[in-house]
């Protein structure tokens, strides 16, 4: 598995230039900076090797490799049953992998555990409370923090227009549509500082006229806050439309079958996906990703 | 028909129209009362098995002060039962949810000790605290404990797995999550069993005041049943009834204040 290392994307992250995997990387300031452990210095803020997760019989993951730079906006598709979740159970820290794994977070090397805490994550569902209003929904992972309140609400209020809940802030969850639910649960990842967001099928549950909305939403409320994200989907258009690239995976174990660079020009506009290279892309993906569905498809029926 | 109208016309419980959103059920009620009273009259049902509305209505109004005394101390020992129960059954709901292996000790225990009948139960109560508010309310606090305890735990256990992932990756430790996530989410089922509790709890003050006591509805009704005073024993029972619905009625508002969300997960 060899890394996609000729892009990068330069409008992020700090690390300017190309970052090549050997070439040293001037100016690059990790704040809290630690110790360097190798010569490698184009370090990916998470790095994973050999990770495997076996439930019982059940080889969920096998060998996976993912490394993600700091700023990107990582896709991850692949079939159903994959192993998506429990990699992103990994990377939020609630599930070790099998012993004998590399786990390094900028570069240092961690146990999942470690990664309790500083990792922002967003289920596929949205989780909100029920009895919390829509800035108390949001302010929820600042509260554990130990921030005040009235500081934290104060934050979230001025982030409510950018996410579309302007005036909504006093609404329960129950009176708003599944989109504006999204929005808080993603307001409430957002307002969770982490060097690493993990959204998990964040608008899968969404009508696909939303969903477009939303996705570009994304990409806007990304690009100015220069967030690190893994991006789990099912929709090919949806990991091309987002990402700087898109890891595909195989059926179960689950492992990374293709590295796709998406070399679209940032900003994305919405008829993108209609242009050759998009296409050409989507071509290359949809055929790894029947392969793997035809091949779960044929375990499945045995 | 319309004699027994103007009768019921006379009774203290037909003043309407105070509350603006209990008119109907007070309507009802009235209705209800009206009808009682117009079955006993052309039936000709003697005294012994159902006195009239009206003569139960007089008999409180006759001696007022004693109902009035007894609805207090009866008041007094199922809240104070109530309450105790209530904070206990809570209290032993997280316990039994933040350590398995205590439920699995002493959860059986809980259930055995309420198949004790609690007559049974009331006369120890009574030879350890004598004949004194407390033991009522300790019996109050007996039998109202458990349903409690049991709601709870089962609004603990309908909290959505993922849920307390997410909470645990924000970095929250246990605290944080009962606090914030498991207590509020069993708000619901917690409401349903205080509801029950707190007739439950009235039952107990009542049972209770049966092992000796001078004042409160359980020793009014028991007065009366010796004396033979049915329409005494009617207006005992009116007495309590009126308890009972205001102590359930104050949990139900307080639920619909409360748990604003319903059910919703």
């Amino acid at each position: 598995m060899t890394l996609v290392e000729g892009y990068f994307h330069g409008a992020h992250a700090g690390a300017g230039g190309l970052a090549n995997g050997r070439a040293p990387t001037r100016g690059k300031v990790v704040p809290g900076t630690v110790p360097e452990q190798d010569a490698a210095d184009e370090r990916p803020l998470i790095e994973l090797r050999q990770i495997s997760k076996t439930f019982g019989a059940v080889k969920a993951l096998q060998d996976l490799e993912v490394s993600i730079r700091p700023g990107e906006l990582v896709t991850v598709v692949g079939p159903s049953g994959c192993g998506k979740s429990t990699l992103f159970n990994i990377l939020a820290g609630l599930e070790e992998p099998d012993p004998g794994n590399i786990l390094r977070l900028k570069g240092v090397s961690s146990t999942a555990s470690d990664l309790l805490g500083k990792v922002s994550f967003m289920p596929q569902r949205d989780l909100l409370l029920p009895w919390r209003n829509v800035i108390d929904n949001a302010i929820l992972a600042l509260e554990v923090e130990g921030m005040p309140r009235a500081e934290a609400r104060r934050l979230a209020m001025d982030m409510l227009p950018e996410f579309g809940l302007a005036g909504f802030e006093a609404q329960y969850p129950n009176q708003l549509s599944g989109g504006m639910r999204q929005r808080v649960a993603l307001m409430r990842t957002f307002l969770f500082k982490r060097d690493l967001m993990l959204l998990d099928e964040p608008f899968g549950a969404l009508d696909a006229l939303t969903r477009t909305m939303m996705q570009r939403w994304l990409l806007d409320v990304w690009q100015k806050h220069k967030r690190t994200v893994l991006f789990i989907t099912h929709d090919v258009d949806e990991a091309i439309f987002l990402g700087d690239r898109v890891l595909v995976m195989t059926a179960r174990p689950g492992r990374i079958k293709l590295e796709q660079a998406v070399d679209l020009p940032r900003p994305r506009k919405a008829d993108i996906v209609t242009s050759p290279e998009f296409i050409a892309l989507k071509k290359t993906l949809l055929e790894a990703i029947e392969e793997e569905s035809m091949k779960s498809f044929q375990v499945a029926g045995r | 028909m319309s004699g027994a109208a103007s009768v019921a016309g006379n009774l203290p419980v037909a003043s309407t129209g105070r509350f603006g959103a209990v008119v109907k059920p007070i309507v009802w009620l009235v209705a209800a009362v009206v009808l009682v009273e117009a079955i006993v009259v052309v039936f000709g049902i003697r005294s012994y098995y159902l006195p009239r509305p009206s003569v139960i209505a007089s008999t409180i109004m006759a001696t007022p002060g004693a109902y009035l005394a007894g609805l207090w101390r009866t008041f007094l020992e199922t809240v104070l039962g109530f309450v105790a129960g209530s904070l206990f059954g809570v209290v032993m709901a997280v316990v039994f949810h933040r350590w398995v292996l205590l439920r699995e000790m002493f959860f059986p225990l809980f259930v055995v000790s309420q198949t004790i009948p609690v007559i049974a139960f009331g006369a120890v109560v009574v030879l350890w605290f004598g004949n004194t508010l407390l033991a009522k309310a300790v019996i109050s606090f007996y039998i109202s404990f458990l349903p409690v305890t049991v709601n709870t735990l089962l609004g603990f256990s309908a909290v959505d797995p993922r849920q307390v992932q997410l909470m645990r990756s924000f970095g929250a430790d246990d605290a944080q999550i009962l606090r914030r996530l498991y207590l509020p989410a069993a708000l619901p089922q917690l409401f349903v069993a205080l509801k029950l509790a707190s007739s439950l709890a009235l039952v107990g003050a009542i049972v209770g005041e049966w092992f000796g006591d001078t004042t409160g509805l359980g020793v009014l009704l028991l007065q009366a049943m010796y004396n033979e005073n049915v329409a005494g024993i009617w207006a005992t029972i009116v007495v309590s009834a009126c308890l009972g619905m205001g102590l359930y009625g104050v949990v139900a508002f307080a639920e619909r204040r409360i748990v604003f969300w319903g059910g919703e997960q």
